[in-house]
């Protein structure tokens, strides 16, 4: 690693930011385990556990940002280096949409179009095999599922499925 | 003679068509995600959980038992003829398979890596159907003290295990034991961490967590490069390895067998750690070790037979206490809650005809695969040219119908994708899964038997240290949190890391 793509107390230090978020959420379950009540070690509450695992959880979150601090750590950017960084990026908008329109929309009007983005935006593949393919899977599981296996898929504001 | 009576029993119920179905579905699924790389056991395993509803428990733990091991005979051929892993367990395999596969010798690295999982699955049953029976009656001796440090310790060695530093590994422990207990106090039936949803009040799924963390995140990290794949074109034969090569390979499969049986029963260890162990004391044991590394059968042998049969040892600790060692069997824990059924120390003695029926199929299942793995190996050649541009959208499909129709509830696929994203996230900055899932699993077991052992003991803390099985539990783990900070010792563990997740 070199100097650009391994710092130590800079904001772009990837280690640091694993370790402060791991503090941050240490710091919560401290607070819900005390929220819960902690009980005594004759009979422990419900936020006893809760408790001691965010105290363990800081300490080690601690311990991260110490070594982050004093032996430093790979550069956010670099974590992304030479890699297709989009085609994540693109799923993840893809699946986000998706959770947001399984409801409305029911399972065949959200994952026909799921599918053809990801099978045209990951790796393209060619129209003529992606559309038969985003149209005839989810068609064929959903027949699968919900005639033979008789599960209920969400059918949405539509109806449809 | 009990034990014959029980195995006649066990092969009663293995034998039944449906069974014997479910048993070849479970290999050759298990084969395929093997072959495929990119999709371990783990994540097809949960891609299957909701399928293990349908049938009976024998069925549904049949084929997910099927899953386990038909992987590890289905990553070798990867390993062997693209120099990709197909799972974490065959990464071992590649060094001195894919060389013997350049070397023209495709067909005798096969044949050694199958010949050798077989007799090593075959040992690691026969010694299931022994020593599991004699754990379980010891096993009743255990209180929740000894539950507890034995949990504790199988978290710790998981986490020393785990490739990246162990505060990272220790982190992402106590973020799942935290996960596992949202939901209602199993005590005083408080709620936890619901943030007032209604969907979180029986906690959170392990299938939408799993499936996420090790089904989604792996997809996305792999879109993230093009898959090259370097796949020996040559016509594979001579599957029978020669005389000289198994005179080469009896020694490494006998040893990597018992080594790799024993490895696969120590919580946190498993598949992975003992193929490396394998090849480690095979080239230390050499008289040529230079050979390692160009094609020696050895380096094969050892490997392949040290994942089989810790694959079949990792049973034991969770058929007899009811505690998985690694996150496979922590899935296959999953699959018994399923079916209302606890595995532990009466299992066998409550439930003979489910004990002996899993292990007897998993005999067939040896069998079958070696079939699958043989002749049929033309058939898993022509798979490994699937193009993953229409695999990858094909598995994010399935793992949303999956973690739906395990519960039918929209919910859950929102908590799928949530861990996907998470799960990528946290691999790109170097934490890892596993040690999550297995204490997000061990999570309310762990609780449970804390506060169990604290009440028992009226608060005295030293019930743990004063009960020797429980004593010796926690004084290793303690060991293993030390031992980084040993710089000897801390080069030792980075040797032997694993990355669970792949």
């Amino acid at each position: 690693m070199n100097n650009d793509t391994n710092v130590k107390l800079r904001l772009s230090n990837s280690e640091l930011w694993g370790g402060l978020i791991g503090l941050a959420l240490g710091g919560f379950v401290v607070w819900s385990g005390l929220r819960l009540k902690l009980g005594t070690i004759n009979d422990p509450g419900s936020g006893y556990v809760l408790f001691y695992t965010g105290i363990l959880m800081c300490v080690f979150a601690g311990a991260i940002i110490v070594s982050a601090i004093t032996e430093g750590g790979p550069t956010l950017a670099s974590r992304w280096e030479n890699v297709r960084w989009s085609k994540p990026l693109v799923l993840i908008a893809c699946l986000t949409a998706f959770a947001f329109a399984l409801e409305p929309l029911g399972f065949l009007l959200s994952s026909i179009p799921l599918m053809l983005l990801l099978l045209r935006l990951i790796d393209p593949v060619r129209w003529t095999l992606a559309i038969p393919i985003a149209v005839l899977v989810p068609l064929g599981m959903w027949w699968v599922l919900k005639r033979l296996l008789l599960i209920q898929l969400p059918s949405g504001l539509f109806g449809i499925g | 003679m009990d034990t014959l009576v029980n195995v006649a029993h066990g092969f009663g119920v293995a034998l039944l068509p449906i069974n014997l179905l479910y048993c070849f579905i479970g290999v050759f699924i298990g084969t395929l995600v093997g072959v495929l790389p990119g999709i371990g056991p783990i994540s097809a395993m949960s891609l299957l959980l909701p399928v293990t509803l349908s049938g009976t428990p024998e069925s549904g733990i049949i084929m997910m038992a099927g899953i386990y091991y038909g992987s590890m005979y289905g990553g070798s051929t990867t390993s062997i003829l693209v120099n990709i892993p197909g799972e974490a367990a065959s990464v071992v395999t590649c060094i001195d398979g894919h060389q013997m596969a350049k070397q023209g010798r495709a067909g005798p690295a096969l044949g050694i890596a199958a010949f050798g999982s077989f007799a090593a699955g075959t040992f690691a049953l026969v010694a299931l159907m022994l020593v599991a029976p004699k754990l379980a009656s010891l096993a009743i001796a255990f209180g929740p003290a000894e539950y507890f440090s034995l949990m504790v310790l199988g978290l710790v060695v998981l986490t020393f295990l785990t490739q990246g530093s162990m505060p990272k590994a220790l982190l992402m422990a106590c973020i799942g034991v935290v996960l596992g207990l949202i939901g209602l106090d199993s005590i005083t039936a408080q709620p936890r961490l619901t943030f007032g949803r209604m969907e979180l009040i029986d906690g959170i799924g392990l299938v939408p967590v799993v499936m996420g963390l090790f089904g989604v995140a792996e997809v996305l990290l792999n879109t993230e490069q093009a898959i090259k794949r370097d796949v020996i074109n040559t016509r594979i034969t001579h599957l029978l390895p020669s005389q000289e090569d198994w005179k080469a390979s009896a020694g490494p499969v006998g040893r990597g067998t018992i080594l790799g049986f024993f490895l696969g029963i120590l919580p946190g260890g498993g598949a992975v750690i003992s193929s490396f162990a394998s090849y480690a004391l095979e080239k230390r044991l050499s008289k040529t070790p230079e050979r390692f590394g160009h094609g020696a059968i050895e380096g094969v042998a050892g490997p392949e037979s040290a994942n089989n049969a810790a694959a079949g040892g990792a049973f034991i600790p969770l058929m007899t206490l009811g505690i998985p060692p690694n996150v496979v069997m922590a899935l296959l824990l999953g699959a018994f809650v399923i079916h209302g059924l606890q595995p532990g120390p009466l299992l066998i003695t409550q439930n003979p005809g489910l004990f002996w029926g899993i292990v007897a199929s998993m005999y067939i299942g040896n069998v079958m695969l070696l079939i699958l793995n043989l002749p049929m190996i033309g058939m898993w050649v022509q798979l490994l040219k699937l193009p993953y541009n229409i695999l990858f959208p094909l598995i994010i499909l399935f793992t949303i119908l999956g973690v739906y129709c395990s519960s039918n509830n929209v919910f859950d696929v929102y908590v799928m994708i949530a861990f996907g994203i998470i799960g990528y996230f946290m691999r790109k900055l170097g934490y890892e899964p596993a040690p999550l899932v297995l204490a997000f699993v061990l999570g309310p077991m762990m609780e449970n038997n804390l506060r169990k052992s604290l009440i028992l003991s009226q608060g005295d803390l030293w019930t743990f240290v004063q009960r020797p099985i429980s004593a010796v539990c926690l004084a290793f783990a303690l060991v293993l949190l030390i031992a980084p900070l040993l710089p000897s010792l801390r080069k030792k563990r980075e040797l032997v890391a694993l990355d669970e997740g792949a």
